[in-house]
């Protein structure tokens, strides 16, 4: 047990706790890291294993409530349309995310100036730039500069570009027909050796763990240097409350260990980096009587605003043996045609559109996404139908925030170490709808154009929620907002939250670069700062 | 490592709890949903206990629900089985279906009708110009010029 507080205490060595860690530790902070998971070595990962298909669906499921493994903890799902998938280990969510990494747009930044609804951020894009810059070196991002979607300048991306397999070639000519942009998309997956890591092998089963180690994870590519550095990362290791003092300072972490041992981890400023769902459910159960509604929640808006990108499946089915059931799972090429708002659609926003790979043959008998099932003899035509023949474009619908979209403490349901589980309460959105409705009417002409024979639609997939966003909203005013534009809490000057709990508003691209660049600019600001920072006596 | 991914470690073998009865009722419902039909081969010969072991092994939470889904008492009439599952134990009967799918389709042969020969490593090549440059689709995105909105004008951006 410490004894010495940590200059820096970081919950949870997922996405954005490794680019906290390595970011301080390098600069000199003693930095801990307490992470309810555990380390997972790449022989773990089942993708190139005859089983893959069955263990994605329950022990690599991308739901907790699915897995419910001892290290997750359960969410009570009984009032959301979404379930929130994650995962907790090293790396966090990034093991089983597909790797996908759009920036956020200049309008994203600007909603509130430019559609008159939700809010503005307290910051821009090109403030965020040089961070998207930087954390793209560190990932190893592949992917192709001048894409006309973007502003012009900055750097390219590090790497080439992915391959776009045989259905992105059909998709990309079917777009130049239609006049439609397209472009390779950006992933956080290597195209070439990289850092001393492997590259791409084209397997498909990115959600499942990358057994190559291409994929970027913080496990390979942040962990392992910030340890280096000094850092210190505590698996295993659950907390189940932040402590304060009077002076309104967090002093450090109550956990428990694997056995259920209780621990105290004092430190001089708290980072939590425990997704958009995990720190919420951590300020609400460090409730005191100094701070009765929850940790840092005098504007009253911890755990609300969730957003989580409505998501559609629209999957269209060729002739020709595509093999589409290889290929990076990130994606293979992407579309910004309809992503900003035209207010002739009936809504405002827009979503971006990945094409992605089709899966095996099991997924093709009882599809997890759009399609249908078929018994008796026509079963084999339906499996040779689909399997290796599809293409599918996700559509990821920007979520507009919401105060009834939130999450609460379960009077009930408990994790393994007895600690209260997180009720979410999120309902879609009449524009969500609108707009989802819109844009799987362009994503299915574009298939019939690229060739599709057939068009299926998975208009709302329920384990869709892998995009957790907004419980503690970042901004200028203490009085609507938790943290300030540097990702510090109004309330408690020690006290930062750096994982997508600060969005302002959704976007309505795959956020895990944006999270990154913001968590990096977050420790930046935490270094030059330093000298400044409050702490407990 | 941990015990979720190793389906191997599963300490004993799940196929002595299924009973001749529940046995011989999983054959009838895998051969019912996928017949030998257009080449390929019925689940129900597909699935010895070689298969069923495996999808077990890797998958030992089915054990359960696919034993509650065959009990003798839900009747011989293989749709009549499938539907009153569907309609009453829709956890039964997706476990049922799983182990079904499951033990087919990781099946050599079935998997060589196919033509699928599982998700293999292909490395990436990156010397080689990919062939939507070399088509010239780049070069149309980029001569319909940016489609980025900017906030300074609330309007699409103007080329540079």
């Amino acid at each position: 047990m410490a004894t010495e507080p940590a200059d820096v205490l970081i919950v949870g060595a997922g996405a954005t706790g490794g680019v906290v860690a390595l970011r301080l530790a390098q600069a000199g902070f003693r930095v801990v890291c307490l992470e309810q998971g555990d380390w997972h070595d790449r022989s773990e990962y089942r993708g190139a294993e005859l089983d893959w298909e069955l263990t994605m669906r329950k022990q690599w499921a991308t739901s907790p409530n699915v897995r419910a493994l001892p290290e997750d903890y359960p969410i009570d799902e009984s009032d959301t349309e979404v379930s929130p998938l994650m995962y907790s280990a090293v790396g966090g969510s990034m093991l089983i995310f597909a790797g996908a990494w759009p920036r956020m747009l200049p309008s994203d930044f600007r909603v509130r100036s430019l559609d008159g609804i939700a809010d503005d951020w307290p910051l821009a894009y090109d403030e965020l730039l040089p961070y998207y810059e930087r954390s793209d070196r560190q990932f190893g991002v592949s992917g192709m500069g001048g894409d006309p979607a973007y502003p012009p300048g900055g750097e390219d991306p590090p790497l080439p570009p992915l391959p776009i397999g045989a259905g992105g070639l059909k998709v990309a000519r079917a777009h130049a027909r239609l006049g439609w942009h397209w472009w390779p998309e950006p992933n956080s997956i290597l195209s070439v050796p990289y850092d001393g890591r492997h590259p791409c092998v084209q397997r498909g089963t990115c959600q499942q763990g990358c057994g190559e180690g291409a994929k970027a994870s913080t496990d390979l590519t942040h962990w392992p240097k910030a340890i280096a550095s000094g850092a210190r990362l505590v698996t295993g290791a659950r907390v189940r409350r932040l402590e304060t003092k009077a002076a309104g300072l967090v002093t450090g972490a109550t956990w428990l260990d694997r056995d259920g041992h209780e621990h105290f981890e004092p430190a001089k400023v708290v980072v939590l980096a425990a997704n958009a769902i995990g720190t919420p459910r951590l300020l609400l159960l460090s409730a005191s009587p100094a701070h009765p509604d929850g940790l840092a929640n005098a504007s009253g808006l911890v755990g609300r605003r969730l957003m989580m990108h409505p998501f559609a499946n629209v999957g269209g089915l060729f002739d020709e043996d595509l093999e589409s059931w290889q290929g990076q799972f990130g994606c293979s090429i992407e579309s910004f045609e309809f992503y900003e708002t035209d207010e002739r659609r009936g809504f405002v926003r827009g979503a971006k559109w990945g094409l992605a790979p089709t899966f095996g043959p099991i997924n093709a008998a009882l599809p997890s996404r759009a399609g249908t099932r078929v018994w008796g003899p026509d079963h084999h035509l339906h499996v040779r139908s689909h399997l290796g023949r599809g293409a599918n474009w996700g559509l990821f619908g920007e979520d507009l925030p919401d105060e009834s979209n939130h999450i609460t403490l379960s009077p009930t349901l408990t994790d393994s170490s007895g600690i209260p589980a997180p009720e979410v309460h999120y309902k879609v959105a009449e524009n969500s709808r609108r707009l989802l409705d819109f844009h799987i009417e362009r994503a299915s002409e574009s298939l019939r154009e690229a060739g599709a024979h057939t068009v299926e639609v998975d208009r709302l997939m329920r384990y869709s929620g892998w995009h957790l966003l907004g419980t503690a909203r970042m901004g200028d005013d203490p009085s609507t907002s938790v943290l300030d534009r540097w990702n510090r809490a109004h309330d408690v000057p020690n006290l930062y939250v750096v994982d997508g709990s600060c969005f302002v508003t959704s976007a309505g691209v795959n956020p895990t670069s944006s999270i990154c660049a913001i968590a990096l600019r977050a420790a930046d600001h935490m270094v030059e700062s330093r000298f400044n920072q409050q702490v407990p006596a | 490592m941990t015990a979720q991914s190793t389906p191997s470690a599963t300490p004993s073998d799940p196929l002595p709890t299924l009973d001749p009865d529940r046995r011989a009722t999983f054959t009838a419902i895998a051969a019912y949903l996928i017949p030998a039909a257009h080449g390929m081969p019925s689940a129900g010969d597909v699935i010895g206990d070689a298969r069923l072991r495996f999808v077990l092994a890797v998958r030992p939470d089915l054990v359960e629900p696919l034993r509650a889904a065959l009990r003798h008492e839900l009747g011989t009439d293989p749709a009549a089985r499938l539907a009153r599952l569907e309609r009453e134990e829709p956890d039964h009967h997706a476990a049922l279906l799983l182990v079904v799918v499951g033990g087919y389709y990781t099946d050599a042969d079935v998997r060589e009708r196919l033509a699928y020969p599982g998700q293999e490593a292909r490395p990436v090549v990156v010397w080689k110009v990919p062939p939507y440059v070399e088509e010239g689709l780049i070069d149309q995105v980029l001569a319909r010029g940016p489609i980025w909105r900017d906030p300074a004008t609330g309007r699409r951006a103007e080329p540079t």
